[in-house]
């Protein structure tokens, strides 16, 4: 069995890749998608410290408890954001975020 | 409780015409009840006459630092509750029944805001509600002005004062904080002032450290009080504010400086203000006797100078908070009595010549004065009326301005030249200066009153008389003023206890 | 509540009534002032013999160390000063009936009347400086508002307005003054002071300066040289008022103070100088300009100064030494003999010029006038009683008090009394001038040839003060006022007889020289313009105004929109500008700059929070 380490290293690499596409990426969709991908490397470690700071051989349930909860808002937060996406390409006839720059101040 | 009411009482009533009740009712159904109990509380405090604080409440929002929503009375700050009260319901009074725009409500809730803002500030026992209280008192001055002030560039105005006044304010937060941080190592954080005054008594701080806190804080105060050289929002901004709010902040709200001194800067810095600010060099003392000189002399020249009455009148209000500091700088109990004296005398003296000085706005089409002239024989009532207000304004026995101004006057000399102390000291030589704005206050109010109502008439103008109401109000403030004039220690008697004085 | 109180406060009680309410009756409103004053006179009679000297004190003002009395004396020369204000204010009270008949505003003239009353009543009782300050400042605004009486007119509105503002500068001097004594001595009661004097152990040099500020409000309120300017051109306000208040009373106020005063000014001789030299200066300088004005009341008004001159003069002896003695109250008696004579001549005069005025219509230049001897005979004899009175004939009133003034001059300083005696041929000369002018020859103006004699209301007090002007000087009258067994007045010691040839050779002199030169003239015969138009001082004075404070109050305002507003506030408003235009940089509107800065943001949060816990 891989060690807590292991796992972490895993959840970084996950979320360094979310964050270079959140940084890098033009594309609004596939930025979002980034964003996903963060938030599942913060549940990946999420899972894997509620394994390895169990008390008594049971995990500590709390953590499992707040995947739940990202994994429940995190659905309700792609409905949302989807939306605003389609809402934002009926309105612009675009999706890169370069050319968005009406809040240049 | 009763503390409470009068404090809470105007937010409710603003809140209530925000949500839509009649605005002239609710205003003046609060503010009379405020006038009430205002004069229920210094009653009280007289009666008591103990120098001790009052009707005390306190409710402990955090524990360290200690933070409490406290409040309480002693004969100081009855006093100025008392002129609060009074302004309050006078500015009420004489608003305008309907404006057009943006509607009526929005005067009233400003009024009542800005003088629960002031009563906070002035019951305080806490340092960060005793600033959080002025703060809110200031927004709506500043909404008020560019909204509904005179002149084409009130936004402009709104802005100035806004700036500058958020400026000063910065300072005083930075003074007060330094004055925090330095008292705290003492003892456990807190904000009470009372407790906060005996830490500073324990005189832990650094003589030289004081005395560079208290030149923080004096012109963090001295800003809100337009001290000079920082005066230069005052004027304009009076002249473009509305009535009331010109009443409510030229009568009341700009005390809290004055107020802050007496309660802050001078009990929990005790001795910082003759402290010099390096070796051989100047003392805040020195510092504050020249200032207040520019108050005097200097922006009385200009007050000479203006043109306009409505900035006649802003300037003016300048050059008498300088006596006001005069006495603070007294440093002994009759200074410090004529300098509250002197915040509430001009308190009203000044609300009343705006609420003059705003019936004709709406009478005539100029307030420039040189454009007037005559008008005694078209409007005797009003020119009766403003007579009266001019002459207390520039100090004629009978009126509570002069009362105050002959107490500061004696108390600068009181004891100075007798025995080995001969030779004049530097406030008393400062005195003898400030005598001069005596002649200058003459000089500028006959000259807008000569060219305002005597003489031949200029123009064929035909302006109403005052109405009924505005003439009451008048009337009751001219009375307050002779009242206590005639009978200055229903004042002096009401604040001399709480005069307990560092040193 | 004694009956000084009351005195005190009767004029007040009708001044507010008239101001409440009865000001919608003009008539109602003049008897109550007329009635009040009528009581005040009743009351103060009976104090005349009376020997307490105070009379009751109240607490105005306590706070700290610092305590204000209102509190009242009625003793030594409060006793005579009372009884002059009540008994003219009286006479001008009932006088005004006829003279203000027809005024619009006649409520509002009574109500200042009557505030008068109460203002001057409160300088002559009160026991400290405190309070006689007090009353000294509302004297000044009765003055300000009964001057301005027909504010109409642009004149009388500049009139009063300069009045008020002259006393101002003279009064910034007073409370000097005041402030030096509390500050050395630490009282302000009279009686008081004079005791710590009399202990010694003051500072010489500071009661030099003390008396010196002290002598600025006398200087004001009596209109010495040099803020004399005011006075003349009080006489826009209406006659009655001018013999009130700018002859008999309001304008001694200033002698009266200083000859309360007079225990300071005999341990002060430097300035005790400088009172002497003021005081003959002004007799002199008031008694050449009264030569050439053609205006009825300017030259009374002059003539007004130039007494006042002398009993300054006079006061200001008090210092002196003469046979191993000081002078002392000698001296402040004799100011003040010669202050309550004047007060009945010269009110006379007032009055006097006050019917003819009214007979001829609002006339009153005296090359109009002419020929009123035989339309007018009972004001011209009155008047002519009054005039002899001033220039100083024996045996009427003006000669005795005169002759007292310039003996303390004969005795103590032969220049000063040079000067009087020259100002004594002045003021015959240009008093015959007057009357000459007025009364003889015919009459040169419409309104002289259409004047009758006025009513009886307003001779009654024309022939009440004559009487006063003949008698007032004997030595019986005086001792009225000023108390028979105080110190008395003085006398010339040595050269009496030269004393008294030279100043009755003087006076006659003046008066052959007056009616020779005056005698039928149509007009000035010897138009001097630079005494005409007052040496040109009120012109100076002009400039200094408009050089020194208006000029450098517009270079105030000037420099405070420049420099304070345009630099310091618009400066730090640019500051907070341009550090805007810094941070607007930053907002470059790119979603993804945006999530770069958050996470460096957040890098730099863990780092410090990881330091700050290590």
């Amino acid at each position: 069995m891989p060690s807590l380490n292991e796992y972490l290293m895993v959840s970084g690499l996950l979320f360094a890749i979310g964050l270079a596409g959140v940084l890098f990426r033009r594309n609004i969709i596939v930025i979002f998608m980034c964003l996903e991908i963060m938030l599942s490397a913060a549940n990946l470690s999420l899972v894997a410290f509620s394994r390895f700071s169990g008390q008594g051989g049971l995990p500590d349930y709390d953590a499992q408890v707040l995947v739940f909860f990202v994994i429940t808002v995190a659905a309700a937060e792609v409905a949302v954001g989807l939306a605003i996406i389609v809402a934002l390409f009926r309105a612009r006839r675009t999706v890169h975020v370069e050319d968005l720059t009406s809040m240049r101040g | 409780m009763t503390l409470l009411l009068i404090i809470f009482l105007p937010i409710i009533a603003a809140a209530a015409i925000g949500l839509g009740a009649p605005a002239r009712l609710a205003a003046l159904l609060a503010s009379g009840a405020n006038l009430f109990l205002g004069l229920v509380v210094a009653l009280v405090v007289a009666l008591k006459g103990d120098g001790e604080m009052h009707f005390e409440s306190a409710r402990q929002l955090l524990d360290s630092p200690e933070l409490t929503l406290g409040f309480g009375v002693d004969g100081i700050s009855a006093t100025l509750v008392l002129l609060t009260v009074i302004v309050t319901f006078c500015a009420v009074l004489v608003s305008p029944a309907r404006v057009a725009g943006r509607g009526e409500g929005l005067y009233y809730i400003s009024s009542l805001l800005i003088a629960a803002g002031a009563l906070g500030a002035f019951c305080a026992t806490d340092l960060f509600f005793f600033y959080a209280f002025h703060e809110l008192a200031l927004i709506p001055t500043f909404l008020m002005i560019g909204l509904h002030g005179h002149g084409r560039d009130r936004v402009a105005t709104a802005w100035k004062i806004t700036i500058y006044l958020g400026a000063g304010s910065l300072v005083l937060l930075a003074g007060l904080i330094a004055l925090y941080a330095s008292l705290s190592p003492a003892g456990g954080a807190t904000f009470d002032i009372a407790k906060l005054t005996e830490l500073a008594a324990g005189g832990e701080v650094e003589p030289g450290v004081q005395a560079w806190i208290f030149l923080v804080l004096l012109i963090g105060f001295g800003t809100l009080v337009s001290l000079f050289p920082f005066h230069s929002w005052a004027a304009p901004a009076y002249a473009a504010a509305p009535t009331p709010v010109a009443m409510l902040h030229a009568g009341v709200l700009k005390k809290f400086g004055l107020y802050g001194m007496m309660r802050v800067a001078f009990p929990m810095l005790p001795e910082g203000f003759r402290e010099p600010l390096w070796a051989g060099g100047w003392t805040p003392e020195d510092i504050l006797l020249v200032l207040l000189l520019g108050n005097i002399l200097y922006v009385g020249l200009v007050t000479i100078s203006q043109r306009y009455l409505d900035r006649m009148l802003g300037a003016s209000s300048v050059m008498h908070m300088g006596y006001a500091f005069l006495g603070i700088a007294c440093l002994n109990a009759a200074g410090w009595g004529g300098a509250v004296f002197m915040m509430f005398a001009h308190g009203i003296s000044i609300a009343l010549l705006f609420a003059l000085c705003g019936a004709l706005r709406g009478r005539l089409d100029t307030l420039e004065m040189s454009r007037l002239g005559g008008l005694g024989a078209r409007v005797p009532v009003t020119a009766t009326l403003f007579a009266f207000a001019a002459f207390a304004s520039l100090g004629l026995p009978g009126f509570a301005n002069f009362a105050s101004e002959i107490t500061i006057f004696f108390a600068a000399f009181e004891g100075a030249l007798g025995g080995d102390a001969a030779g004049l000291g530097g406030l008393q030589v400062a005195t003898v200066l400030a005598l001069w704005g005596v002649v200058i206050s003459a000089v500028y109010m006959l000259r807008a009153y000569r060219n305002i109502f005597q003489g031949e008439l200029g123009g064929d103008r035909r302006p109403d008389e005052v109405s009924p109401l505005e003439r009451g109000v008048a009337v009751l403030m001219i009375a307050v003023l002779l009242l206590t004039g005639f009978f200055p220690n229903l004042i002096l008697n009401l604040v001399g206890p709480a005069l307990g004085l560092p040193h | 509540m004694t009956t000084a109180f009351l005195i005190l406060l009767l004029p007040l009680v009708s001044a507010l009534a008239i101001l409440l309410g009865v000001k919608r009756n003009p008539g109602a409103s003049a008897l109550v002032s007329v009635g009040s004053a009528g009581l005040c006179f009743l009351l103060a009679l009976p104090l005349l013999g009376a020997d307490n000297d105070a009379a009751g004190s109240f607490t105005w003002l306590a706070v700290g160390g610092l305590r204000l009395e209102i509190g009242l004396e009625v003793g030594g020369l409060a006793r005579g000063m009372l009884l002059v204000v009540t008994l003219v204010g009286l006479l001008v009270h009932v006088f005004s009936m006829g003279y203000m008949r027809d005024d619009e505003a006649k409520a509002r003239y009574f109500a200042g009347l009557s505030l008068f009353m109460f203002s001057m009543t409160g300088i002559v009782l009160a026991d400290n400086l405190a309070m006689m300050f007090i009353f000294w400042e509302l004297v000044g605004v009765s003055s300000y508002l009964l001057i301005g009486h027909w504010f109409q007119k642009n004149s009388a509105a500049e009139a009063s307005k300069k009045a008020f503002l002259v006393n101002r500068i003279g009064d910034f001097g007073f409370m000097i003054g005041i402030l030096l004594l509390w500050g050395s001595l630490g009282t302000v009661n009279f009686g008081e002071m004079a005791g710590r004097l009399s202990e010694g152990g003051y500072d010489a040099t500071l009661m030099n300066w003390a008396m010196v500020c002290i002598f600025c409000g006398a200087v004001g309120k009596s209109a010495q040289v040099p803020l004399h300017v005011w006075l003349p051109d009080a006489m826009e306000g209406p006659t009655p008022v001018s013999a009130l208040i700018h002859a008999a009373t309001m304008v001694a106020a200033g002698v009266f103070m200083l000859a309360k005063m007079a225990f300071v000014i005999a341990v002060a001789p430097t300035a005790a100088g400088v009172v002497q030299h003021v005081g003959a200066l002004t007799a002199l300088l008031a008694a050449l300009l009264a030569t050439q004005q053609a205006d009825i009341k300017k030259i009374l008004a002059y003539s007004t100064l130039s007494q006042l001159g002398y009993m300054v003069m006079a006061v200001g002896f008090a210092g002196a030494q003469h046979g191993g003695a000081a002078v002392g109250e000698v001296a402040a008696n004799s100011g003040f003999f010669h202050l309550y004579t004047h007060a009945f001549f010269k009110a006379l005069l007032f009055l006097g010029s006050g019917a003819i005025i009214y007979a001829c219509h609002h006339e009153q230049d005296i090359w109009k006038m002419g020929g009123l001897r035989r339309s007018m005979p009972a004001t011209a004899a009155t008047f002519l009683i009054g005039t002899a009175a001033l220039a100083g004939l024996p045996p009427l009133s003006g000669f005795w008090s005169k002759d007292s003034v310039l003996a303390l001059a004969w005795d103590n300083n032969p220049l000063l009394f040079a000067v009087g005696a020259f100002t004594a041929f002045l003021t015959a000369f240009y008093m015959t001038r007057l009357c000459v002018v007025v009364f003889f020859g015919e009459p040169r103006g419409g309104g002289a040839r259409g004047a009758k004699e006025v009513a009886p209301v307003m001779l009654a007090p024309l022939y009440v003060l004559a009487a006063g002007a003949v008698v007032a000087g004997f030595p019986f009258a005086y001792g009225w006022f000023i108390g028979g067994g105080g110190a008395g007045i003085a006398h010339p010691h040595g050269g009496k007889a030269l004393f008294l040839t030279i100043l009755i050779g003087l006076a006659l002199a003046g008066i052959a020289a007056g009616y020779l030169l005056y005698r039928d003239r149509e007009e000035e015969p010897f138009p001097l313009k630079a005494l005409a138009d007052k040496l040109y001082i009120d012109e100076a004075y002009l400039v200094v105004v408009r050089v020194f404070q208006d000029a450098v109050a517009y270079v105030a305002k000037s420099v405070d929109q420049l420099l304070i507003d345009g630099l310091l506030v618009r400066g730090s408003a640019r500051l907070a500008a341009g550090v805007g235009g810094l941070l607007r940089g930053m907002q470059v509107g790119n979603l993804q700059g945006y999530a770069f800065l958050f996470g460096l943001g957040v890098v730099f949060v863990i780092y410090i929070i990881t330091t700050a816990v290590r």
